[in-house]
């Protein structure tokens, strides 16, 4: 065989590609679900939970600031016991 | 205003559907791209549907004025096959191409280890040299288009298609020596 000939029997190999047959499908599937998920509304009672759930530092700052809240609150009914 | 731009623009307006015509469109260039420049036979198709994935989700920033459609997605497709070559591993010796039996007189045999050799010598080539001429010789991309999408000049394509082919030329001489 002579270079040429290699070289394009070769290139003709290489550019031959196998995609499996459900490529597209499998794309537009992801593509549907990404635009159903950009569609949910960004703040609703089970979102905001899942999104607490989901995120670690998201739990420890809902915790704190019940904790604050509540400390809070009790300093409050102790002054205005005080008070009286 | 191309076809192409008029089936991009009902996308953006939301006929999600539409972009199954560019898929099917251009599936096959995007797949052979990225396979033949990262050399894995695994992961090309995966790598292919991020690239349409990441041009839907930017679609609305394609600027027609700018760049074609497919210098457009074929620069997505640079992009991410940059990306999996970083972070693939390298090949194990066990995993590089083996030379057939040099003895065997037979002629698939041979042309195959022509074409291991050949493979390796487009592995082995410098990644930037690799892709421009993976786009110049297997897509047959123009030197502007690829100067497009490498974000080169034209002669930087030119010199760098030239080594390539030194490269390539130099592993063919190779083979025709030990044979």
């Amino acid at each position: 065989m002579k270079s040429e000939e290699i070289y394009n029997a070769w290139k003709e190999r290489k550019s031959q590609i196998d995609i499996r047959e459900n490529f597209s499908d499998e794309l537009m599937n992801q593509i549907y679900r990404y635009e159903s998920e950009k569609r949910k509304p960004l703040f609703n009672g089970l979102r905001l939970i899942e999104l607490i759930s989901a995120h670690r530092f998201v739990k420890a700052a809902v915790v704190t600031a019940g904790a604050v809240t509540g400390f809070v609150r009790i300093m409050f009914v102790v002054y205005a016991f005080l008070a009286c | 205003m191309t076809q192409e731009t008029q089936v991009i623009r009902q996308i953006v307006e939301g006929d999600i559907e539409s972009f199954r015509l560019i898929v099917e469109r251009y599936e096959r260039p995007i797949a052979r791209m990225i396979r033949n420049i990262i050399n894995n036979r695994e992961s090309y198709e995966d790598i292919a549907q991020d690239v349409f994935f990441a041009a839907y989700r930017k679609l609305a920033s394609f600027d027609p004025a700018r760049s074609n459609f497919s210098t457009w997605l074929f620069t997505i497709a640079r992009n991410k096959s940059i990306n999996a070559l970083r972070k693939k591993r390298p090949l194990s010796m066990s995993e590089l191409p083996q030379n057939s039996d040099r003895h065997n007189p037979s002629d698939e045999l041979a042309e195959r280890d022509f074409f291991d050799k050949l493979d390796a010598g487009l592995e082995a080539l410098p990644s930037a040299q690799k892709r421009a001429f993976v786009l110049a010789e297997f897509e047959e991309l123009s030197y502007e288009d690829i100067a497009q999408i490498e974000g080169i000049r034209i002669g930087t394509v030119k010199s760098r298609i030239n080594r390539a082919k030194k490269e390539l030329a130099k592993a063919l001489k190779e083979i025709r020596y030990e044979k």
